[in-house]
This record gives C-alpha cells, structure tokens and sequence, in this order.
C-alpha cells in the first residue's frame, strides 16, 4: 500500500513540474479533457480504488471472529484506568491489567466498559476495539508465541489517559492450564 | 431552481438509499432478524433486494436526464446534471457493493 | 453625471458611518468580509499558539510543561478554534467579501444578516476565548464524546462553554450560509446565466448547501447534551435508554461533511488563481462543477468511517470503506483538471503559484494516507495514534491553509489597492513548507510506531523522543513562517505604493473595478456575456464607472441593486437595500445574553433575552416595509423591472426556504435521533408509552389542516385579517397539543424515550410560537396600511413558515401517539 501510494505521488509531482519546463503545446480543450479528466481524473482512480476497496473488504473478512473449536473466551471491562479481565473457563476468576491467553489459540475477546468510553489495543495481537457503555464488542486476537505483549486504551478517557496501559501475558499449554487451576498470579 | 433540482436529484436519491440500506442492515442486525425463503438467507436476500431497488430507482432518472422531455434546456445543466446522474448511479452501485460480498451481521 | 461626481454621489449613499463607530452599524459586504477575515486570522494565531504548547510538551518524554488537565484543554481548544473560529469563519469572510464582486453586484442578499453573524461569531468566540483564559476551557477533545463530557464525568462548568459557544458561533455559519446561497442564486450581473458564474462561486454554493445541512446535527447533538448536562435528559445515558452512540452519529454526520466544507471554499480559490497564473482558462468547468456537487453529496455517506472501531458489523463498516474510497475519485477528477490546465497554459511562478504548488505537494500526500485509512483493517490499526492526526493535518493544512494563503496574495492587491513592495512571502513560504512537512512527516512515523493521540506525555522507553524533538523542531519553523507571512502582510497593508489595477491580468469581475473597492463595488452593473468579462473587456472598468450598465443613476439616496432569473440570469427585479444600524449588533448581543444565561444558570433571563430577540426581530422586518407602492422601476438599457416587495418568490422568501432545509435538517436529525434510541440503544423499550388521545390528536389535526389553508386563502383575499385570525387559531391548537405533549410525557430524566418526545412537543411549540407572533406581525402589517396587491411578499413567506409548522407537527403528533397505540 505504502508504495503504491509513492509511486501515485510520483507519478503527480511528475506531472506538476513537466509543465514548467515544456511550454505552449498545441491540442484542443476536448482532447485534454479525455486524458486528464476522463482517463487520469475518472478511470485511473477507479481502477485503483476498486482494487483497495476489494482487498480491504476480502482482509476485514478473514479477520472477522469465526466458530472454531478451540477458541478461549475471555472479557474485558475498563473502568478509569484500570482493565479488569474475567475468564469464561475460570469462572469467578479475574486479573487486573493483565489479560492471561494461551499462545496459538484463537482469543474471543468480550470488550465493555463501566464508565466512559475505551479503547482495547494490544497493537502485535490485533486492531483496536472500543469499549462502549451497554455494548459488548468482541475482538478475536491470537499470539504467535508465548510472552508479554504491550496494551494501551486508546481512546481519550481524561487525565490519566496516558498511562492506562495494560499487558497481555499469552502462555504456552501447560501455563495456560496452571493459570486456570489459579497457580499463577 | 428546476435546474438545481435536475443537477441534484440523482446523488440525493443515492443519499437517501445509502442511508435507507444502512438503516435497513443497521435493523436487521439490531433485531437478530433471520430466517430462510428461496434457500436464501432472509437478511441477505432483503438486502439485495433492496440493492437492486436503489440501483433500479437511479435508472429512470439517468433516463429522464437524457429525454429531450426532461432535460435542461441549458447545455451547461444538461452536462452537469447528466453527470452527476451518472454519480448517484455509479455511487449506488459501488458503494452497497458490500451487500453482496460481506457477511452481514459480524 | 460624470465618473466622479457618480462615485461621490454612491459613496455617500453607500459608505459606512465613519471612524471605528462605523464597524458596529456597518451592513457593508466588503467592511463585514475584512472584518471577518481578520477576527478569523485572529483566531488563527490563537489556536497556532496552543499548537505550540502541544508540541512543548510532546518534544521530550515525561514533560512537565503543563499537566494533563491543562494539556487537555489546550489540544481541545487547539482543535476547536481551528476548526470553528478560523477554517470556517475564513471561508465566510472570503466569500463575503468577494462573491458580490465576482458575481457583478453590491452587496449580498441580507446585508444586515451578515452584520449579525459576524456579531455571533465575535461574542461566541470570545465566550470560549474567555473560558481559556479563565482556566476552564472544554477539555474533552474537540469530539466532545459522551459519557465522558457528560454530567456525571465532566461535572465542571468546561463542557458547557463548549456545547453552548460552539452553538452560539454556527448560527452565524448558518446565516452566511442561508445568505451566500441566495446571493449567488439571485444576486448576479444580468446575462450571468449559470453557464457563466465564476467557478468560486459554484463552489461557494455547493459549500453554503453543505453547511445548510451538516450543521444541523452537531446543533441538534450539542443541544441534546447540554440538556443532559442541565436538566438530566438521559439522552446519552445507557442505562436510562440513551445511547452514547448517538452523539457519535450526529457529531460526524457533521464532522465528516466539514472536512469537505473546509476543503471545497480552497478549490474554488484554486480553480479561480490557478488558470491566471498560467495565462489560460479553466480545464473542464462543467466537469469541476459536477465533480464539487458529487464531492458534496458523497461527504455525506462517510460519517460512520470515523467510528470504523466502534463495533459495528462488517456490512456496515464495508458500506462507509466503499462510499470512503469512492470520494477519492471527484477529488482526482479536480486534481488532473488542475494539473491539466496547468498544461494547457503556460505556469508562472508568482508567490499564489508556489502556495499552489504547496497545496499540490501536501494534499495529495494527505489523499492518498486518506486513502489508506478507508481500508478498515489499516483503520484499526492507525485508528487514533499520531498517524491520524497527521493524515487530517495534511489534509486540512494542504487543503486549507496553502490555498488560503496563495488566495490572500491574489487579492491582497484588490483588499488594499497596493503592490509588495517587502519580498518577505517567498521566505514565508519556503519556512511555512519545510517546517510543515518535517513536522507531520515525522507524526506519521511516531503513529505507525504506536503513539496514541490526545496523550500528554510518554516514556524515553518508548523509544519516540528523537522523532518527537524533530517534529517539535519543525513545528517551530513553520511557526516563523507563517509570523513572517503575517508581518509580510502588515507590511504590504503600511507601505504606500500603489499598484495597477487587475495586476494579474484576471478576467472575472471583481477586477473590474477601483481598489480598494468603494462601498458599492461599482457604479453600475455590468451585462455578462461571458464567463470572463474583464477580459473579453480590459475597459469594462472604465464603462462600468461612466454608468453605462445598468443602476447607473444614482436615485432618492436608494441602496440599489438587481435580481436575476436563477438559470437565464435575466433581470427579474429591483431590491432597496436596508441602511447602516446598531440592530444586528444589538440582537446578537441580546442573543448573547440567551446563551450566557444557559451556561451561567440564570434561568430567569432566558425568557427575557428570548423576548428582547422577538421585539428585536419585530423592529428588524417592520422597518423594511413600505407604505406606498413602489411601481416597476427603469433599471437603465431601456428594462423596467418590477420591485422586489410585489411578488411572491422575494429575496426574503428564498431565503426563508434555505433556512427552513437546514431546519428541516435539524428536525430530521431529531427524529433519526428517535428512531436510532428506538431500534439500537440496549434500553429500549421504554418502561411506559405516553398513552395516546384522541382528543389531542384532533385538536392536533384540525390545527394542521385549517393554518395552511387559510394562509392560502389570506395570500389571495383583498381582505386578509378573517383568514389570519383563522390561520391564528389554527396554530395556537398545534401548540396546544405540543404543550400538552410535553407535560403527560413520561418522567423525561427516567428514561431517553419521555425525555426525547419532550424536546419534540418543545420543538413543536417553539415553531407554533414563531408562527403566531409572525401572524400577528401581518395582522399589524394589514392593519397599518403596509400590505397592497403590490406589497404582498410578506404572505408567501409567513405562509412556508405554517406549512413547515403544519408539516412537522403531523410527523410530532404521529411520533408521539403512535408508539403507545401500536403497543
């Protein structure tokens, strides 16, 4: 995308200096109208455009939460300036400001808020996906690999918003299960 | 003001059913519609349908816009009213697209 | 008459009073249009200085410059003011100024309308100035997202300057907007058909529809918030049936719509400096007034790309990627006419040219990472971090600010009348240029690193201290320039030296006459045979001041000017303008009082402010009557035209119309308001349904069929007063029922769905009120002697003002009593 979008800029920086240097061509305003509005203005754009937008639609699908069988269950709930997680396979479990997952699984991640209105990034693990009052949005997020991922709320939530963060701690199988028997912190 | 309304008519009418399609969608999804009929999926087939009206609403205008009956009789508002019947056709089309290749509640 | 005695005779009957007094009775267009340009540059250095505080803090980590609470504030009002008090108050001053010359005529459609929104502008701007400098500015972010600016997070008086000065200052963008409409659909040179308007002003057009219907639901969302806020209408309250939501919908059903109102007024300025600054004419005039009006339209089906992470299902989202990047393709479309024209002609580099240049470099940049973040799942990702901010920079700093600047040295030489003599704007320029770039390019970056906005500092681990520091350092460059622009500026306004007229060889009128431009723009009205008259004519100036077009005899002290026909641009008829007064100062004042009460909590002035703007507003309309017939009059080149007060369609009654779409809008808005609570907000339904009656709903109906038709029936009589009493009669039941609507409602602060058919009997009630005092007003008017077959202009437009009434008061009635006859 990031050079497809250099060589469109190029491509019109071009455009913008040749006339200073070549001057007065002869030519009728229909025939300039063809090339620069109809073809440069209308189809290339369209052409391009079209191609994006599939792509993108095609992306966004494949990202969209799916049934499966392995998928963990897991919620979230901001309330200024904490997250507080709850687990569908520990019930009456919860951890505040860190969200415990297992590696290579999908994670359905049910987000809501108690107060205003949040944001839940983790930016390795997925996109971002607010916290709405009397909505619960869910995020499907996947670790590659165990470890520690960053999160930050990233919506303006007030003084305090820049340091309301939160970490990820994605585990492998066994530290998953030894998290669910409540063995780890 | 005929003239205007000749320019402004087909992107108003496109407004109107982006708005209607999306509000329509927005009812489908709120209210966990669902169901079957022609082996389809109720929400999808709806939404299609309305697809297809939005599209065939805008048809009769471009039309209208090309019959010496309704057109301006200024070329300059022929021109541009013909034009920009061509955008709310286009819009229509392009910009519902979604209809048919997304899934709709998810 | 010769030329000078023409110019003395039009100056006294035209000039404002003089000295600074003359600001405060002035209705000149040019006075008002440098007024507000210079209260909007004003502005401009206002929210440029924040912008330097913000990049203060940010320049190193863990900042202790000023703590959150204040940070917030700042980039809030940063946001704010540019936004509201420069970019679009800049676009009104310009096309204030100018449209009545490029168009061909002496002034815009209501001249005392401009004086009051100008006046708006100023105190509404000065409520939020005052709010700053006291300490309690609106510190939520210029989005103002409830919960968080609501009642219970934001408790403080902060949120309520905002809601109430912002609502304040868009009453003077929806006047412009009411007046600029009208001015260029019927204020235009006769033979101007709309072939052959200048480009600017299509594109003032286009943009004045836009702010006639995308501000209507920030007015609607910041009343509905501020009711909350003062009265505990749960509106966006999810536990009492509101929605949060809501206000998301109605602020980028305006705020999206805005980007291109601020856009549009730039390309009009490109599209006019541009051909002249490569000696040729504009390439595909038709195809850019149709890539504008789909520009426009379009706009419009892109609110919900600004909430691409609020959780809405993937459809939705896919039908705004789609409208998003479908926008791209009229903006292309004017891009490539430009590039074209500019190798059609033969480009010089004068100092507009390299602000062009400017805008080409830095727009296209923004289009394109425009272009990027309609794709959703890039969205997601870029989706508040320093990437956007830097995106909307490009965009609004290329799309405004550059082609702003390359207008102001276009016209700098019409405003004063001087030529530069200091040659201090290239410098400018190049410092404006370099700094700009260094400052955002590095913003995309820190984005993509991660660098959330709005966050008033961060750590060194972070690892974005060095790039911060450069943009810091940009920032301040491009600081200096645009100081050494404005001292350019100053200069160029001190120094005496006198430049030519037309110095750029242009050919649309506003050259074709003396500059700086006398108060009546010129001694008589041209006949326009071409979309360029000045250069079809170099010495149409000299005609025009030896009165040889039309109105060229100054006559009984008369502000004189002519209608057209809005396609053919054929006279239709001749219009007296009002007179200098203190009235629009006055009113904006005492409607200033209105809203000081609403925020301060008097409620006991509020009724005493609404009645001084009733009586105001009495004196306003009865001083332009007539109690004689003014029969058609001789408009020169052998026309007679009859008076603008002898037929239905008057100025008064387009604009009447123009006002009532934006009210149509925001009543529009109120209901999508009721239907999005109804079907989306997780509250629903309410606890009860407010039981209906059928002896309302006939009162109700008989009130909405008698007004109208015997409004109808007074616009035809000789003898209209039975038919007002009639009519009369017919609005009091209309509001009637509306009252009674909003005392049986349920517990309106118990629940969203009471609170919301509160506002629409308030809402109905109001408009039955205006309508009644309006009828009351032509009973006086008939009474007095002031309405004659040939003075009847003012029936027609009471007579919008009942249906209109009639109209929404059905849909009123319907909303209200429907629900609870369903269920």
């Amino acid at each position: 995308m990031l050079g497809g979008a250099a060589l469109i800029f190029a491509l019109v920086m071009t455009l913008l200096v040749l006339p200073f240097l070549r001057r007065g061509r002869a030519g009728s305003d229909g025939s300039r109208v063809r090339i620069w509005i109809v073809g440069l203005g209308l189809v290339f754009p369209m052409v391009v455009l079209a191609a994006l937008l599939a792509y993108g639609l095609v992306v966004g699908e494949r990202l969209l939460p799916r049934e499966a069988d392995d998928v963990v269950r897991v919620g979230a709930e901001g309330r200024l300036s904490a997250w507080t997680f709850s687990y569908e396979d520990a019930p009456g479990r919860a951890t505040e400001g860190v969200l415990h997952i297992p590696a290579r699984r999908p994670v359905d991640v049910s987000i809501t808020t108690a107060d205003v209105i949040h944001s839940f990034w983790v930016p390795r693990l997925a996109g971002k996906l607010d916290a709405i009052p009397g909505y619960v949005n869910v995020l499907r997020i996947e670790a590659d690999a165990p470890g520690t991922y960053e999160g930050v709320s990233a919506e303006f939530s007030g003084p305090g918003y820049d340091s309301f963060t939160f970490a990820v701690t994605a585990h492998d199988a066994d530290g998953w299960e030894a998290f669910l028997r409540g063995e780890t912190q | 003001m005929r003239d205007i309304i000749r320019i402004l008519i087909s992107p108003l009418v496109w407004l109107a059913a982006f708005s209607a399609v999306y509000g329509l969608h927005g009812l489908i999804c709120g209210h966990g519609i669902d169901g079957e009929a022609f082996g389809l999926p109720l929400p999808r087939l709806l939404l299609v349908a309305a697809y297809a009206a939005a599209i065939l609403v805008q048809l009769p205008i471009l039309w209208a816009l090309y019959s010496p009956r309704f057109a301006s009789p200024s070329p300059f508002v022929r021109f541009v009213s013909r034009a920009t019947g061509w955008v709310g056709l286009v819009a229509t089309v392009w910009s519902l697209l979604p209809v048919v290749m997304t899934s709709y509640c998810g | 008459m010769n030329a000078l005695q023409r110019h003395r005779r039009l100056t006294e009957i035209w000039a404002s009073d003089p000295g600074f007094r003359g600001w405060f009775s002035t209705v000149n267009h040019t006075d008002l249009g440098r007024m507000f340009l210079a209260t909007a540059f004003f502005f401009f250095i206002v929210g440029g200085i924040l912008s330097m505080l913000i990049r203060a803090q940010l320049a190193t980590p863990h900042s202790a410059f000023a703590g959150p609470e204040i940070y917030n504030q700042i980039f809030t009002m940063h946001g704010t003011i540019m936004m509201f008090l420069f970019a679009i108050p800049t676009f009104e001053g310009l096309a204030i100024y100018l449209l009545p010359k490029i168009l061909g005529t002496r002034d815009l459609a209501f001249p005392r309308l401009t004086a009051y929104g100008f006046w708006c502008y100023v105190f509404g701007g000065t409520m939020l100035l005052v709010s700053m400098l006291l300490g309690i500015a609106p510190d939520g972010g210029w989005f103002m997202y409830p919960p968080l600016s609501g009642p219970l997070f934001s408790p403080g008086i902060n949120t309520d300057f905002w809601l109430i000065g912002i609502t304040f200052v868009e009453i003077s963008a929806i006047a412009a907007a009411v007046e600029l409409t009208v001015s260029i659909l019927k204020y235009r040179a006769p033979g101007m058909s709309l072939d052959k308007m200048p480009i600017f002003a299509w594109y003032a057009l286009v943009t004045a529809l836009m702010i006639l219907t995308g501000f209507p639901p920030l007015i609607l969302g910041s009343v509905l918030l501020e009711l909350e806020r003062a009265f505990g209408l749960p509106f966006f309250q999810v536990d009492l049936g509101g929605d949060s939501l809501l206000w998301q919908h109605l602020f980028w059903l305006f705020g999206h719509p805005e980007v291109y109102i601020i856009f549009l007024p730039a390309a009009g300025v490109i599209s006019t400096v541009l051909p002249v600054m490569c000696r040729t004419t504009l390439l595909g005039y038709g195809w850019i007034v149709a890539a504008a009006v789909a520009l426009a339209f379009l706009s419009f089906g892109l609110w919900v790309h600004h909430m691409f992470t609020t959780g809405i299902p993937h459809m939705g989202l896919a039908f705004f990627s789609a409208a998003s990047t479908l926008v791209a393709v009229p903006t292309g479309v004017q891009i490539f006419a430009w590039i074209g024209t500019m190798w059609k002609g033969r480009p010089e580099l004068h100092l507009p040219m390299l602000h062009i240049l400017g805008f080409f470099f830095t727009f296209v940049i923004g289009g394109l990472t425009g272009v990027m973040v309609a794709v959703v799942p890039f969205d997601w990702q870029a989706h508040d971090t320093a990437f956007i901010t830097a995106h909307l920079h490009y965009v609004l700093f290329g799309g405004f600010v550059f082609p702003i600047f390359a207008g102001i040295y276009y016209w700098l030489p019409h405003f004063t009348g001087r030529k530069r003599f200091f040659r201090l704007g290239e410098l400018a320029f190049g410092l404006i240029f370099a700094g700009f770039h260094v400052t955002f390019l590095a913003m995309h970056w820190v984005g993509l690193l991660g660098q959330r906005r709005r966050i008033p500092t961060y750590a060194p681990e972070d690892g974005w201290t060095t790039i911060n520091l450069i943009s810091s350092v940009g920032s301040f460059v491009l600081t200096i320039g645009i100081a050494v622009l404005l001292i350019d500026v100053i200069l160029h306004v001190l120094t005496a030296v006198r430049g030519r007229r037309n110095p750029w060889n242009a050919g649309t009128l506003e050259w074709a006459m003396m500059t700086p431009a006398p108060a009546y723009n010129f001694a008589s009205l041209p006949h326009v045979t071409s979309r360029e008259p000045v250069a079809e004519d170099p010495e149409l100036c000299v005609a025009l001041a030896r009165g040889q077009g039309y109105l060229g005899e100054p006559r009984h002290g008369w502000r004189e000017t002519l209608t057209v026909d809005i396609a053919s641009g054929t006279p239709d008829y001749h219009v007296i303008y009002p007179a200098n007064t203190r009235l629009p100062i006055l009113m904006s004042a005492v409607t200033g009082v209105f809203f000081l009460s609403l925020l301060l909590k008097f409620y006991w002035t509020i009724p005493v402010a609404m009645i001084g703007v009733a009586i105001l507003a009495w004196r306003w309309v009865w001083g332009l009557g007539l109690k004689e017939d003014i029969p058609p009059q001789g408009i020169g080149r052998g026309q007679e035209v009859p008076h603008a007060a002898s037929v239905a369609r008057s100025p008064g009654w387009w604009g009447t119309t123009f006002l009532l779409t934006a009210n149509a809008t925001f009543f529009g808005s109120l209901l999508f308001g009721f239907a999005f609570l109804w079907t989306v907000a997780p509250g629903w339904p309410p606890p009860e349904w407010l039981a209906p009656s059928a002896l309302e709903l006939g009162i109700g109906l008989a009130g909405i069929v008698a007004a109208p038709i015997a409004a109808r029936l007074a616009r035809r009589s000789q003898a209209p007063l039975p038919f007002l009493a009639i009519a009369g009669a017919g609005i009091l039941a209309i509001g009637a029922v509306c009252a009674a609507l909003m005392l049986r409602t349920p517990d309106p602060t118990g629940h969203a769905y009471g609170a919301t058919l509160l506002v629409l009997g308030g809402y109905g009630l109001f408009h039955a009120a205006l309508a009644a005092l309006m009828v009351a007003f032509l009973a006086a008017r008939v009474r007095r002697g002031f309405v004659s077959p040939l003075r009847r202009a003012e029936l027609p437009i009471v007579g919008l003002w009942i249906d209109y009434l009639a109209t929404i008061a059905l849909l009123i009635l319907l909303a209200g009593h429907l629900p609870g006859l369903l269920s």
